[in-house]
Order: C-alpha cells, then structure tokens, then sequence
C-alpha cells in the first residue's frame, strides 16, 4: 500500500513569531463606555469623533450578531483588548523604529519591499502606526500618505477626514461595522489630487503581534478626478491559543474618471476572527479593482463592496481563497449598480482542503436607474478531499429590464485525466496535481503582486504535499 | 406570518431571499394516494394534500391543473427503485397558493418535474426533492409568465444523498409590468455521493422597466468527487438577436412577443398532454393552432 505523505499543515514560520508585549501597556479587555473614553482620551480625539465613538457603542450594544455564515460564538468579544498603547510616537525613519518592532517588520520583507518597489510604506504593529514614510517625489506631487490620527488632527485635512469617515460605512451597517466605530485606531489616510498618477503602488502593513487583541485600523482613500493609485495592504500575526479579532474598516472613494487598485493578502494566523467591511463608491467614468487573497485566519467573513454611483463606472474583482484545516473562510464581493451604463465583472476561486470550508458569497444589485448595465460573475471550486467543504452562494437582485446579468459557477475535483496525461509526460502524481492546482489558480495569482504571487505558488506545493495517498 | 421557502444556506439578510414571509392557514384537506395508473389528471381549485408513488420499476404520470382561491397544498412523492415519476404542474392565474412538494428517489428511479406559471397574484413554491438512491435522477424544467403585479417565489433543493445521483434543473421565464419574482436554486452534494452531478441553468427576460428579479443559485458541497455547475442570464433581448430578426421583416413589438413566447413554448411541449395545453393555451388567450 502506497504511504501517504503527510503535511499537516503550511509553514508558517515567516509569520510565527513573536515578541512580549509589556501587559502594562495594554487598556482593559471588553467594550465599555470606560475603555472608550479611554481610548479617546489615549488618542486625544477631537470631540465629534469622542461623541461618534459613544454612539457607536449604542449601536453595538443595540445589534444583534449574524443570523447567517461561520459560526463566532467561540469569540468572546468582552475578552478582546481593544487597545495597546503605542510604544513609541509614530516615526517617519526606520532607525527610530524600536528594536523589537523594527525586527518584526524587517522579518516580514516590509523595509526592503519599500526601497525595491514601493512609493511609500505605513507599518501598524497592534493599535497604532509605527512607522509611516512617502517618497519625496511623491509628496511632492501633492499625495497624502499617512496614518489617520495624523491626518485628523491636521488641519489642512480633519474637515477631509469628518466628512468621509464612516460615510460609506457607517456604524449601523453590522455590528462588528459598529464596534470598529467605538474602538477604531490607526490605519492609513490617502489623498490623490486630480490628475494624479502614482506608478509604482503605496503599501500598508498591519501586524498584530500582542495575545488575545483585537485589531481595529481604519483606512480612508480619497481619489480626486482622473487619478490613479495602486494600494497594496498585508495583514499577518503570530499563533495564539487565545482567539484574536481584526475588524478593520477600508473606505475608499474614486472621484471622476479616477481609477484605483486596491490589493490584499490576508494572512492572518489560525486563531483570528477576521471581520473585515470594505467598500467603494465609484463616480462617473471612474474604476475600483478589488484583488483579494485569503489564505488565513480560523474564520473570516470578507465582502469588499463596490457602489458604482456615477454613469459609466466600472469595478472588478478578482479573489482567491485558500481553505485549510481549522479555516472557515467565506468570502466573496458586493456590487451596486446604481448609475446607467456601469459594468462589473467578478471572478473568483477557491480551494478547500484537509477539512477546511471554503464559501464564495456574493450579491449583484441592480438598480432602477443603471440602465443599460452589464455584469458577470464567475466562481470556481476545487475540492481536495471528501473531508472538506465548498459552498457558493451567490444572489442578484435586478430591478430594471435594460440590463445584461450574467452568473455562472462550477465545482469539481482534479481531473484524473489530466493528471494521468501530466504523468505520461514524466511528472510524478504529486507534482502533477500542484501544478494543475497551480493552473487553476493562475488567472488570480498573476493579479497580485509578484512577491505574493510566488508565496502562493509556494504555499499550493506545501499543501499539495499533503494530499497524495 | 410564517416563513416558508426558506434557503437552505441564509445570505446576507437586506437582500430578503432567506425565506418568504406569508400569513397561511393549516392545510384542512384530506390526503388522496395516487400510486396506479399510467397518466392520472387532477384539478386542484383548494387546499389539497397527495400522496404519490411511482411503484418499483413502474411508471406513472400525473398532471396537476391548479386555479382558484387561496390554497395549500402539500405533496409527497416517492419513486420507488427503478420507477419513473413525472409530475406535472401548472399554476394557472389564481389568488394565494402556497405549494409544497417534497419527494424521494430511489436507486435508479427518476423524478420528472414539470411546472408551469402563469401570472397568479402570489405564489410561494417549495421543491426538495432527495436523491437517495443509486444512480438516482432528478430533472426539473420550469418555466413562468408573470405579468401585472404577480409575485413568484420558488425554492428548490436538490438533495444528493446517493453514489451517481444526477440532478438537471432548467428554469426559464418572462417578467412584465411590475411582476415580481424570486427563484432560489440549490445543489446540495452531501458527503458520500460520490460520482454525483448536478446542473443547474436559469434564464430570465424582462419586459418591464419595473419588474424585479431575484435570482440565488446555490451550490453545497461536501464531496470531493462531484461535478456541480450553475448558470444564469437576466436581462433584455439582446440587439444582435433584435437586429436579426428586424433584417427578417419582424416588427420589433413582434420579436418581444414571439421571445416571450419561446420561453415558456418549451415547457408547454414539455407537458404534452393536448387537454392540458388546450386549457394553458385558453388561459393564455391563444388558439390551440398558434405556432
């Protein structure tokens, strides 16, 4: 009988490790008018955002949880901490960094990532910024890149910052929507001005590195007329027992013929809940691109949304999920069409295996005033075992006759001729099953970014290991 | 208010397709067996409850023609190993009618469903048929003409519990004037069907700036050696096809019609039976010589 090669589990090394957190440093566990305040008061907030934070916290106590997906009822929120002090002011040279947190990042590739192809880089470690910096040429050029406390309390930019935050998504969207609203910290701010085009792409990093934390970062991008922009955002954070919790929050407006690409690995380690809420709102003529990949975390629930608010605005999406043991991963995109002539186009794919579930979830609506709009969704699934799980779910809601929906979705196993013919070529069956799994995932892979890319390639080869018996 | 149709794996809960919220009354009527007989007929103008088998390795047919006031009606089916069940349901033009069909098949055994909607103020329709039996089919061809306010919820799910099942599911249909119309389609490959198929197509036109449409294909997967698909198109008729008939001298109001009219032409044939299309053909304001 053949024996059976066994890899348990992907090597996680690169993002297993950790460092102390001094406790002292650390606000109370739970969510109360007390910790907000202390927060508030730890940021020095301007008062409309103390009061925002109150009544988000209302509303969070007022929500009911999801009534569908992944279950949560493991995560005990009362239990998270919701804010870690920074350990030092925000810095602008990495020399400043201290030693610890500067290790953590350089581990990860974020300084040599920022010097080989990056226009700016902004590295949060647990609640707050640590380090954010932006090529001269290109603050010179009149792009903001920052962290959002910064900005806030600038005041070429706070009335910005009051208008737009949690605009799109407000506090009543969801509860978790509501509890990023009372304990949000950190994160980024962009501005590009009109006209505007940043070649090589901005990049934020967010590390959660303290036990049994929730992280909360916010990102705001502004895209005035006729920009364009590539922001690249990486999460990852070491393996606790304890349950971690990211609900994070990215808003991002496209003005006028603006177009902007917004990409994300999603690393998280097994432990975290990761309940993300992004969302787009797109002018006339102008473009989002989502390119998504999600490959940690023991549950997510992630469903970037795009509104396309002016005639003729376009977004795309472009996801892979990679589901592994202890993961239940769903994930998908929202589209609005709410203007004439505007078009999407959503493509995803996603892998289930050693028990891992994987679920695209998606939903189209179309409005009464998007005449004349086109739309096409396509997922695909690849189960690797009869012990894991793959559901699609996807809905379209149309309400006006002029318009062109398309939806199709296949699900299905490796093909046994293929790997019989990729044998007959000389590949052993192991090599022959990474590669057509390789293949399956390609049209994705070559969206993201190259160093991402490889790790993705890398990451399939370990997991097929795993599937050979 | 009860909630009926509900789907088998809730989505995001503003879109309102998790389930459809009605305020019904308890089925009063008494059940009737259908099991022998080759071809039986039924008008259904109440609440009405049946028990049909499709006995082993036998075949049998029955046709439904439902109309009148608000109803249920609560259907169990079973096709026995080897046998062949075809049903047959036409929804004609009516009040409230809450419809539920549940079914098992057997090893090798076959369910043939047949359905066909015309307008009606509101009709909420659950269909879940288990594929229990080796080598089990399942074949659904659905079709609906909606049209003033009418309001159509259906819910079907496939179930597949045995090795080689094989499910095909059509669905095809006009919305017009301010019809409303939600079809949830669910494959669910249950883990130890292996060898498994399903498929699953849905094809919808819309003649009516303020029609709404809802449509929610899902597919459950819980088995490495199945091949699931799904597809579906919403929207107008497109211009090349619009453009061509136009180049064959068919005024544009003409192709609206005749486009229309195939979609729902297929399940008519479908069904056969020349007393039941005389009678979709009158309630459609056709002559039964209409080509």
């Amino acid at each position: 009988m053949k024996e059976k090669t066994q890899v348990s589990d992907i090597d996680r090394s690169l993002y297993d490790f950790r460092y102390e957190e001094d406790e002292r440093d650390y606000l109370g566990s739970g969510i109360t008018p007390e910790i907000i305040k202390e927060i508030s008061e730890e940021k020095n907030d301007p008062e409309w955002m103390r009061e925002f934070r109150l009544k988000s916290l209302e509303i969070y106590n007022k929500t009911p949880m999801v009534d569908w997906g992944p279950s949560i009822e493991e995560l005990d929120v009362d239990n998270i901490v919701t804010y870690i002090r920074q350990k030092s002011r925000m810095n602008t040279d990495w020399n400043d960094v201290p030693d610890d947190i500067k290790d953590t990042f350089e581990r990860l590739g974020i300084p040599q990532a920022e010097r080989e192809s990056l226009a700016g880089v902004g590295a949060q470690y647990d609640s707050e910024l640590v380090y954010h910096n932006v090529r001269k040429e290109v603050a010179q050029s009149g792009v903001v890149y920052t962290d959002l406390e910064s900005a806030m309390h600038d005041e070429r930019y706070a009335d910005m910052i009051k208008e737009h935050f949690m605009k799109l998504v407000p506090p009543t969207d969801h509860k978790f929507a509501a509890l990023h609203g009372a304990v949000w910290s950190g994160g980024s701010f962009v501005y590009v001005p009109a006209g505007v085009h940043l070649d090589i792409p901005l990049q934020s990093y967010f590390r959660l590195n303290a036990k049994g934390a929730g992280q909360f970062e916010h990102t705001l991008i502004i895209l005035e007329e006729n920009s364009y922009l590539h922001f690249i955002e990486g999460c990852s954070a070491p393996k606790y027992y304890e349950a971690g919790l990211h609900a994070g929050c990215v808003e991002l407006f496209v003005g006028k013929g603006a177009s902007l690409r917004y990409s994300t690995i999603e690393n998280w380690s097994k432990n975290m809940y990761n309940l993300n809420t992004k969302r787009a709102i797109v002018s006339e003529g102008g473009k989002i691109e989502w390119v998504s990949g999600s490959f940690g975390s023991h549950v997510s629930y992630l469903y970037p949304m795009s509104i396309l608010n002016g005639k003729g605005a376009r977004a795309e999406f472009t996801g892979i999920t990679f589901a592994g043991e202890g993961q239940n991963l769903d994930t998908g995109a929202k589209i609005v069409h709410n203007a004439p002539d505007t078009s999407s186009y959503m493509n995803t794919k996603s892998i289930s295996k050693s028990g891992g579930i994987s679920t695209f979830r998606s939903s189209v609506t179309v409005n009464e005033k998007a005449v004349g709009s086109k739309s096409s969704v396509s997922c695909e699934s690849l189960m690797l075992d009869k012990i894991s799980r793959s559901d699609t779910i996807p809905a379209m809601d149309i309400r006006t006759d002029k318009c062109d929906i398309g939806h199709e979705a296949k699900i299905g196993r490796i093909s046994d001729e293929a790997v019989f013919y990729l044998m007959s070529r000389g590949l052993s069956e192991e090599e022959a099953k990474a590669m057509i799994v390789r293949g399956f995932a390609d049209n994705v892979s070559k969206e993201l970014p190259l160093e991402y890319a490889v790790e993705m390639n890398n990451l399939i080869g370990l997991e097929m290991k795993g599937s050979i018996g | 208010m009860t909630k009926l149709n509900k789907l088998p794996a809730p989505t995001f809960g503003w879109l309102g397709v998790n389930f459809a919220e009605r305020k019904i009354s308890d089925n009063t009527a008494e059940p009737v067996s259908i099991s022998e007989g080759q071809t039986v007929r039924t008008d259904i103008t109440a609440d009405a409850r049946y028990e049909l088998t499709a006995q082993e390795n036998k075949e049998l047919t029955v046709i439904m023609y439902i109309t009148g006031e608000d109803k249920r009606i609560d259907i169990s089916a079973k096709a026995e190993s080897g046998a062949k069940l075809t049903l047959v349901q036409v929804f004609d033009k009516g009040a409230f009618t809450a419809s539920a069909l549940s079914a098992e098949i057997g090893d090798s055994a076959q369910l043939s469903l047949v359905q066909l909607y015309i307008g009606g103020a509101d009709t909420v329709s659950e269909i879940a048929p288990v594929l229990s039996g080796y080598g089990s089919t399942f074949k659904a061809d659905i079709g609906y003409l909606l049209d003033g306010d009418s309001r159509l919820d259906i819910n079907l799910a496939a179930d597949h519990r045995g090795r080689k099942s094989t499910s095909e599911i059509n669905v095809s249909g006009v919305l017009a004037d301010i019809s409303e119309k939600t079809f949830k389609g669910t494959i669910d490959f249950k883990n130890g069907a292996s060898g498994a198929k399903g498929a699953e197509k849905e094809d919808v036109l819309l003649l009516g700036e303020k029609v709404r449409n809802k449509s929610v294909p899902l597919i459950l997967c819980a088995e490495e050696d199945v091949e699931g698909s799904h597809g579906a198109s919403i929207g107008r008729i497109n211009d090349e096809h619009i453009f061509y008939m136009q180049s064959r001298g068919i005024p544009e109001d003409k192709i609206y019609e005749l486009t229309a009219r195939s979609k729902t032409d297929r399940i008519i044939k479908l069904i056969g039976d020349e007393e039941t299309v005389s009678r979709i053909n009158k309630s459609l304001g056709r002559s039964d010589d209409d080509e």
